[in-house]
C-alpha cells in the first residue's frame, strides 16, 4: 500500500457537528468552492444524529465542535486511533479538555471558530491527508506485526532444511527465499505452509491401488 | 440626481522589474475609469494612483495608506507574492481588490474579485495543445515564487497524467538575468519545448538568450524546441526585441489580434490614449475588465461597501474585448474564454486555437483535476556519468 496525496475533494460530503448559529455558513460557502457538500445533522438529547455503519472515509469528513460536550459517539480503532472517517475538529474555547476531547475522537486537524474562509482548504487537506497517512502507516504496522509473528516459523523452516538437507543456514535461507518467491508468498506465510506441509506428510493410502472408472477397467494415471 | 463619486485605488508597480505589463495594466484600468467618467451620468470614479515599484513591503503599505483613507476598492496587483502579500489588509479594512492578471488559482478570499484567468482557463489548454501539436517532454523554467511553483506543479501533473514527462526544472529570482547554465541544461537535454513561467526582464533576457545559443549550435529553436507560456503577452514581445520575437507559443484568453468589434473599439481607444505604450496585454484587458465592473457593480450597490459591492457584481455581464465576461458568484473569479496564440515578428499573436464559448473559473480544479496527486519519487538511478 502506498500513501497518496488527495488533493482533490470534489464529491466530498461535510457533516458539520454544532449548533447553527451563523459563523458555519462561511465554512459552507468555502467548502462549496471546494466541491465539498454540508449537512448538519440534528442534535437530539445532546447526540448527534449520524448512523455510523453508513459513513463512508471515501466520500465523508465530519466537522466536530469542540464546545459540544460528547455530541459525536464514534469509536476509535483501539490501536491506530483511527476514526471511521476523517474528523477535523472546530475549536472555540482552546481548553486542554476540549482539545483532548478531539483528539480522542481522532481529529487529525483544527479550525477555529468562527471560521475564517482562507484557513478552510488548509485544514481539509491536513485533515485528510493526515488521516489517510495514519491509515497507511496503521496497515503497514499490522503487516510488519504479522511478519514478525511469522519469523519463527522461518526460524524452525531453516533449520529443518538444514537438518533434512545438509545444507548451511545460509543456503536453507536463500532457497527458502527463492521458494516463497517463486510461490508469490511472503517469506513468513511460505514457511509456515512448509512447515505445516512437513508435520503432516502427506496421506497416500487412497492412492497405493488403482481407481477403477466406472462402466470401464482403465486405470486412471 | 447628482453623480455618485468614489475613490477607487489603483496599484500597479509601473516601475520594477515587470513594470511593462504594469503599465499596460494601468493604461488599461485608466482607459475604463475614462469611459466611465465620459458615459456614466450617475457615476464619477476618481482614480487614486500608486506605484509600489515591485517591492512587497511598499504593496502592503501603500494598501494600508488607501485603505485607511477612506478607499474600498482598489484594482491592482500582477503577482501573486504581491496579491498574497496584500489580502490581509483588505480583510482586515474590509476593502475589496480587484485583481486583474491570470494566476495560478487555490485562493478565493472573499475580500478579492479575480479578473484574470484561473489555471484551468490558461495552463490546462495549454498542455492540452502541447501534447497534442508539440510533444510531451517538457523543460520547465520559472521566476522564483508561488506563480512558477504551483503553474509548474500544475503543468507537471497534468502532462504527467497524459503520459508525458518534465525532464527538469529551474527556477531563478524574479529580475535575475543569468541564464546561461539553464540554457545549456536545456540544450543538454533537449526537451520537445519549454514551459516558462519567468516574468518580465528574466522573461526577456531568456528568450533572447535561447534564440541566440540555438542558433549558435544551428537549432532553429521555434520549430524544434518552442517555448510556451501562459505569461506572454503583446507588450513584453516589444521587450524580447525582433531578434528572438517570433515563434512562441502563449496560452492567453486575450490577444490584442482579435477580430471581434468590442475589441477592435477597444485597440481603438488605446491606441489613442496611449500612444505611447506599452500596447494592450491580456491584463490590461483584465485591468480594464476590472474597472468596467466595478463601475457597473458601485452603480447598481449606490455604495463602496464591500459586501453590497461584492453581491451587485454577481450579477454584471460586460461585453469584453475577449467576448462575454461574468463574475461567478460561488469563486468570485471570472467566465473567460481560453485561446492559444503563437507570436509573430510583428508583435502580435496569431490565434491558433480558442474555446467556442466562456470558460467557468475553476480556481481549485475541482471540476478538471484527479482526485489523488501524482505520485512523485525520486528515481531509483541517477546518471553519474554521461
Amino acid at each position: 500500500m502506498t500513501f497518496r496525496l488527495l488533493q482533490n475533494f470534489k464529491g466530498g460530503r461535510a457533516l458539520v457537528i454544532t449548533r447553527r448559529a451563523g459563523w458555519e455558513s462561511t465554512l459552507e460557502t468555502t467548502l462549496a468552492k471546494l466541491g465539498v457538500a454540508c449537512d448538519y445533522p440534528d442534535i437530539v438529547d445532546g447526540r448527534a444524529q449520524i448512523d455510523v455503519a453508513m459513513l463512508s472515509p471515501e466520500r465523508d469528513i465530519l466537522f466536530v465542535d469542540g464546545d459540544l460536550d460528547g455530541a459525536v459517539a464514534i469509536e476509535v480503532e483501539p490501536v491506530s486511533k483511527l476514526p471511521p472517517v476523517p474528523v477535523i475538529g472546530l475549536v472555540g474555547v482552546e481548553a486542554p479538555s476540549r482539545l483532548k476531547a478531539l483528539v480522542n475522537l481522532g481529529a487529525t486537524s483544527f479550525l477555529r471558530k468562527p471560521v475564517y474562509g482562507g484557513a478552510v482548504y488548509s485544514a481539509l487537506f491536513m485533515g485528510i491527508n493526515q488521516f489517510l497517512l495514519r491509515s497507511d502507516m496503521h496497515a503497514r504496522l499490522q503487516d510488519l506485526e504479522e511478519r514478525r509473528r511469522g519469523r519463527r516459523a522461518v526460524l524452525r523452516a531453516i533449520i529443518l532444511v538444514m537438518r533434512a538437507q545438509g545444507l548451511d543456514e545460509d543456503t536453507a535461507y536463500s532457497q527458502l527465499r527463492r521458494e516463497s518467491m517463486r510461490a508469490r508468498q511472503s517469506l513468513e506465510t511460505y514457511c509456515e505452509d512448509f512447515l505445516s506441509r512437513w508435520a503432516k506428510p502427506p496421506d497416500t493410502s487412497d492412492r497405493t491401488s488403482g481407481i477403477t472408472l466406472q462402466g470401464g477397467n482403465k486405470q486412471a494415471m | 440626481m447628482a453623480r455618485q463619486q468614489f475613490r477607487i485605488g489603483v496599484m500597479f508597480s509601473t516601475t520594477g522589474p515587470y513594470s511593462v505589463v504594469a503599465r499596460s495594466m494601468l493604461n488599461g484600468a485608466l482607459l475604463a475609469f475614462r469611459e466611465v467618467n465620459q458615459a456614466q451620468d450617475v457615476l464619477s470614479l476618481e482614480p487614486v494612483v500608486v506605484n509600489p515599484s515591485g517591492d512587497l513591503a511598499q504593496y502592503r503599505a501603500l494598501s494600508l495608506d488607501l485603505l485607511t483613507s477612506g478607499i474600498r476598492q482598489v484594482v491592482g496587483c500582477y503577482t501573486s507574492s504581491s496579491r498574497k502579500e496584500v489580502i490581509p489588509c483588505f480583510e482586515k479594512f474590509d476593502g475589496l481588490l480587484w485583481y486583474p492578471s491570470h494566476y495560478e488559482g487555490f485562493e478565493s478570499s472573499d475580500n478579492v474579485i479575480y479578473t484574470g484567468a484561473s489555471p484551468n482557463q490558461h495552463v490546462l489548454p495549454l498542455v492540452d495543445y502541447l501534447a497534442t501539436h508539440v510533444g510531451t517532454r517538457a523543460f520547465c523554467v520559472g521566476s522564483n515564487y508561488i506563480w512558477a511553483w504551483e503553474n509548474n506543479r500544475i503543468f507537471r501533473e497534468t502532462l504527467t497524467a497524459r503520459g508525458g514527462t518534465v525532464v527538469a526544472e529551474r527556477y531563478l529570482s524574479v529580475g535575475d538575468t543569468e541564464f546561461d547554465q539553464v540554457i545549456a541544461t536545456i540544450l543538454d537535454q533537449r526537451p520537445d519545448f519549454v514551459f516558462n513561467n519567468l516574468i518580465g526582464t528574466s522573461a526577456y533576457a531568456f528568450f533572447r538568450g535561447f534564440r541566440a545559443a540555438c542558433r549558435a549550435r544551428g537549432i532553429d529553436q521555434a520549430s524544434q524546441i518552442p517555448v510556451a507560456s501562459c505569461t506572454l503577452s503583446e507588450p513584453e514581445l516589444g521587450e524580447i526585441g525582433a531578434d528572438a520575437v517570433d515563434g512562441h507559443l502563449s496560452s492567453s484568453v486575450y490577444f490584442s489580434s482579435l477580430d471581434t468589434a468590442e475589441n477592435a473599439a477597444f485597440m481603438r481607444a488605446y491606441g489613442e490614449a496611449f500612444p505611447d505604450g506599452p500596447v494592450a496585454s491580456a491584463d490590461a484587458e483584465a485591468s480594464y475588465i476590472a474597472v468596467r465592473l466595478l463601475a457597473a457593480a458601485l452603480q447598481q450597490a449606490a455604495t463602496d461597501d464591500a459586501r453590497a459591492v461584492r453581491s451587485a457584481v454577481a450579477n454584471q455581464r460586460l461585453a469584453a474585448p475577449q467576448g462575454e465576461v461574468r463574475i461567478d458568484p460561488q469563486t468570485y473569479h471570472a467566465w473567460l474564454t481560453p485561446r492559444i496564440g503563437r507570436s509573430h515578428a510583428n508583435g502580435q499573436f496569431e490565434l491558433l486555437l480558442e474555446a467556442r464559448q466562456p470558460v467557468a473559473p475553476d480556481p481549485y480544479l475541482v471540476q478538471s483535476s484527479p482526485r489523488f496527486a501524482t505520485a512523485m519519487r525520486p528515481p531509483l538511478l541517477r546518471m553519474v556519468k554521461a
